[in-house]
């Protein structure tokens, strides 16, 4: 179901590797950091924030090869070791609304791990009405103007 | 558009003053002292907000002119507007990543 002002995106993936250690990757920030990413950017260790635990805070400062730099900010709300992670993340510093990813993790008994990671992501209609709706406002009609020539 | 790209310019859209240039840059062209006049910040910094805008593709700037006037790059906006199909590509490319990185732990543990 998708609220309105809302967009989801679900993916699955199955991994061939124990839950416990896909769980590790999710969690701990030596970790994380080498997949988060993206490509050109990194997340160094120093930068990372992550109190794993129901209401703990997390930030993780992306930093890109030209020294720009990306904040995520957000709250676990749900740490069920090792099956299921809830993150929000916060609209501050960030382009959207806030999100919120629910992440399971399934042990497939054979030594593989499905994970499917579900998102709301709060969208730019939201936005539209924020005090500086006049500006993002314009960006969206531009955008749509674009669109439709 | 690439990942990174994707991300300098979700990167250059989550700023107000970024937004609000781009805003201006919409009903046309304009120079640096142009783009500053309606900010209380000085001439140095709209230049750092107008070089993240110029990486990540959303304007371009003129070469030979001394002023190198601002331009809007419509396409990178365009794709921002279709974010959906985007944002769900850049975690697929993330959790591609996490797969290989979980292929490398377990490789360097069974070489132990």
């Amino acid at each position: 179901m998708t609220e309105a002002g809302a967009q989801e995106i679900r993916i699955r993936r199955v991994f061939d590797a124990p839950r416990e250690l896909v769980w590790k990757a999710w969690t701990e920030p030596e970790q994380l950091a080498q997949w988060w990413g993206p490509p050109g950017w990194t997340t160094p260790l120093d930068l990372i924030t992550m109190d794993v635990r129901p209401g703990g805070a997390f930030r993780l400062t992306g930093i890109s090869e030209d020294g720009a730099e990306m904040p995520q900010d957000g709250v676990y709300r749900e740490v069920v070791e090792p099956e299921r992670l809830v993150l929000e993340e916060s609209a501050e510093n960030n382009w959207h609304e806030g999100a919120v990813s629910v992440v399971t993790f399934t042990d497939l008994g054979d030594g593989r791990t499905e994970m499917v990671s579900h998102m709301t992501i709060h969208t730019t209609e939201e936005m539209r009405e924020r005090a500086e709706a006049g500006v993002s406002g314009s960006l969206d009609r531009l955008a749509q103007h674009l669109e439709a020539r | 558009m690439a990942v990174d790209q994707l991300s300098s310019t979700f990167s250059a859209l989550a700023d107000p003053t970024r937004r609000a240039i781009l805003a201006r840059l919409a009903q046309g062209e304009a120079t640096v002292n142009e783009l500053a006049e309606p900010f209380p910040i000085t001439l140095q910094a709209v230049s750092k907000h107008l070089k993240v805008l110029e990486r990540a593709g959303l304007i371009t700037r003129g070469r030979s002119a001394q002023l190198r006037p601002s331009r809007l790059q419509g396409e990178a906006l365009k794709e921002v507007a279709d974010w959906v199909a985007e944002y769900r590509g850049f975690w697929e490319d993330r959790f591609d990543r996490l797969g290989d990185h979980l292929q490398e732990i377990q490789r360097g543990r069974s070489g132990q």
